[in-house]
């Protein structure tokens, strides 16, 4: 059994039905997909909807066949009137075995219609052939236009005048469209809907009964929900870059995060560590009592390998290891670092690590990609600068003391050589200006036996203190 | 038995037993070249799948070495990570070394230990990092040496097999038996140049060196006068370094085991 329901009353905004998202959204729809998920939308203002099945929910106790089908679809046509008003749509619904039969009694006759199976030419007789729906045959304006002042000048006003002439003779003068126009004519039209899809959601949430306030129950809901969510994208051959964790919280305050992934994804595992290892990280402040999660659907990637392209890691045990990285040192200590555009020394800031994909032919002997550069001497810095004491002879160091921070290493001798100083200073229009004199001293200490230290040290101006920078090595 | 007795013996009998020697004979490793000429020479590079030790003390070398194969490394496009114990790693030098940081995970770990050495265990176990550099350059030589070794053996087994190489930088030799290269850096000139020597090698078997004659290499700067004051800042130090072969301390090599003149130590 086939519903059809037909708005009386249309918005402006719901005539054209070229856009999917604008199909999804109508009132008309929404109102079918309450009753059913399989709707066809025909055209703006009418829907249709496959009702068979639904006697455990609509129909009469005990009744026999025939009639119990028809008390079952009076009810749900009874149902669909109430819940329309609800939206604020006037209807007409109309409930036949024959999908376009149960269309055009929609259109014709006001209110409910229930047609039993059998009878749909009684109902549709007398129905005028001027408001048969050609666009139910396929067919163009243009044809359905010559096709329309044909039955005029064969005089054929109703649908059962149409219904009552020999197939053969219409197969000879109007040919196909012809027949499928009488079939349509006869209620022996048979065709299947033409589904609308549901709205696509990437939005999960869930209340809780109480509140919890440990990782571990959070755990379940959130791989429930990340499961659904991940089982839609897979649906639609979708993946996410961004997840947005919202946590309403017992003391009416919300939690939200949000996570960025260098890659799309759809595998719930990898999608929950990460949300675990976010919220480990920074936990709620209070309870939770209800959970949502959005997803931002985007094409999944599409790698190419190859055997000979260096092996790099693979994107989603990346995320979860540069996590795991994180919450061992910190957010702020882990990636990928890039130097500033400034001569103050050691300026540089931390950005999020990802695998770069090179599309440039990889060498064919490895070897050949060794450089030719001369090896330069390697530095190593000391963050913050040791404080040193530094003794002086003619405005060259001779001495150094410099215990580390935690004093478990310490540069201490004799400056057997020493060069500069070279000056450095900038920043000047800002609080934290800088400016030192900088040296390169090769330190001996006797009682070691480590031999010389090369280390750059630095005196600042400001406030005439020496510190060590670091060390050659 | 010497080199060429051995491979005599297998000529001899290869006439009756067919290439039987060459079954046992492990396959040579994969290597990943430093960039430092004298050294690719010598070891072709770092063993791959296996743990090196660059180990000696403060100037002797050790960063510039593992700057330099961090470069080549990023330059063969690599992705490489840098686990900083002490949070020294610069990057002005780093890139005066050609490191492409935009293929380098920088991990700081706020001086302790076991961060560290959790990082690393870490960044093994998510695999496809071409060169792993773990560094400990600046923690004490006793606290080295109470790195427990189950730590090194989990590396080793985590490494095993895979295209990594993981370099251990440390002031005292720490890894043992389970670094397949071990390579000590002297500083034992009185002026700027250092010295680097192969102290052991082949612990975790097959990576032998072709050539018995050079055996210490020496880190010297090209420019003669280096403790002048150039014009530009630190130049001596930034500008083109060379390894020389220093022939004046001879070691007997053999297949397998390196052995060293007394006053050095003998594995």
């Amino acid at each position: 059994m086939f519903a059809c329901i037909y708005s009386r009353t249309v918005p402006k905004s719901q005539q054209k039905l070229e856009d999917h998202d604008a199909k999804a959204a109508s009132p008309l729809v929404d109102l079918a997909f309450t009753f059913s998920p399989l709707v066809e939308q025909t055209s703006p203002d009418t829907v249709v909807l496959d009702v068979s099945g639904q006697d455990l929910l609509f129909g009469p106790p005990a009744e026999d066949g025939s009639s119990a089908e028809v008390e079952c679809g009076r009810n749900i046509a009874t149902d669909i009137i109430r819940q329309g008003k609800t939206l604020g749509l006037k209807v007409n619904v109309a409930i036949a075995a024959n999908v376009d039969v149960a269309i055009h009694a929609a259109r014709f006759i006001k209110g409910i219609t229930v047609i039993p199976p059998g009878d749909e030419l009684l109902i549709t007789r007398d129905f005028s052939i001027k408001h048969i729906d050609y666009s139910l045959v396929a067919m163009d304006e243009k044809r359905a236009a010559e096709i329309q002042e044909t039955f005029a000048l064969w005089g054929i006003r109703t649908f059962g005048d149409l219904a009552r002439l020999p197939l053969a003779g219409v197969a000879e003068r109007l040919g196909q469209d012809g027949v499928r126009l009488q079939k349509l004519a006869q209620a022996k039209s048979d065709r299947q809907l033409h589904l609308v899809r549901p709205p696509i959601g990437f939005a999960q949430s869930l209340e809780l009964e109480h509140a919890i306030s440990e990782v571990e129950p959070l755990t379940f809901i959130l791989s429930r929900l990340l499961n659904q969510l991940c089982a839609n994208l897979n649906e639609y051959a979708l993946a996410t870059n961004e997840l947005k964790l919202t946590l309403k919280l017992h003391d009416k305050t919300e939690h939200e995060r949000a996570i960025n992934l260098p890659v799309p994804m759809r595998n719930p595992k990898t999608l929950l560590r990460l949300l675990l290892f976010d919220i480990e990280r920074e936990p709620p402040q209070a309870p939770i009592i209800a959970v949502a999660i959005t997803a931002e659907p985007i094409k999944p990637r599409s790698s190419q390998t190859g055997l000979f392209i260096p092996l790099a890691p693979e994107p989603e045990r990346l995320e979860i290891t540069l996590a795991r990285l994180a919450k061992l040192v910190g957010v702020q200590n882990v990636g990928s670092p890039e130097l500033l555009d400034t001569h103050r020394p050691d300026s540089f800031r931390m950005q999020r690590f990802t695998v770069l994909v090179s599309r440039k032919k990889p060498h064919s002997n490895p070897q050949s990609a060794i450089r030719n550069t001369p090896c330069v001497m390697g530095f190593r810095i000391f963050r913050p600068p040791w404080r040193a004491e530094v003794c002086t002879r003619e405005g060259k160091p001779t001495r150094i003391d410099a215990p580390s921070g935690d004093t478990r290493v310490r540069v201490r001798g004799q400056i057997v050589c020493a060069s500069g100083p070279w000056r450095g200073s900038g920043d000047w229009w800002r609080r934290d200006v800088w400016a030192r004199d900088e040296w390169d001293v090769a330190v001996v200490d006797p009682k070691s036996e480590e031999g010389e230290v090369l280390c750059r040290i630095y005196r600042d101006v400001t406030t005439e203190e020496w510190f060590v920078a670091g060390v050659y090595d | 038995m010497s080199a060429l007795t051995k491979k005599e013996v297998e000529l001899a009998l290869a006439d009756r037993f067919g290439a039987i020697f060459e079954r046992h004979e492990r396959r040579p490793l994969e290597v990943l070249p430093t960039g430092v000429r004298e050294i690719d020479e010598l070891l072709f590079g770092l063993p791959r799948g296996a743990i090196t030790e660059l180990h000696g003390p403060a100037s002797s070398g050790r960063t510039s070495v593992m700057l330099s194969a961090l470069a080549n490394a990023t330059a063969q496009e690599e992705i490489c990570a840098i686990v900083d114990c002490d949070d020294t790693f610069d990057l002005a030098s780093a890139a005066h070394a050609g490191v492409d940081f935009r293929r380098t995970l920088w991990v700081r770990c706020g001086r302790s230990l076991e961060r560290a050495f959790k990082a690393v265990d870490l960044i093994l176990h998510a695999g496809g990092f071409g060169f792993i550099a773990l560094n400990l350059c600046n923690v004490p030589a006793k606290v080295v040496h109470r790195v427990i070794s189950s730590w090194w053996f989990r590396f080793r087994r985590a490494i095993e097999g895979t295209p990594t190489t993981l370099v251990v930088l440390t002031p005292v030799a720490a890894v043992r038996s389970c670094a397949a290269l071990i390579l000590e850096l002297k500083n034992e000139s009185s002026v700027w140049p250092s010295t680097l020597s192969l102290v052991s090698e082949n612990s975790n078997g097959g990576f032998t060196s072709p050539d018995t004659t050079a055996r210490y290499l020496s880190l010297v700067p090209l420019t003669a006068v280096a403790k002048e004051h150039p014009a530009q800042p630190h130049a001596h130090f930034l500008q083109a370094m060379k390894i020389v072969v220093n022939r004046q301390r001879p070691v007997e090599l053999r297949p397998g085991k390196v052995k060293f003149n007394p006053q050095l130590r003998v594995r």
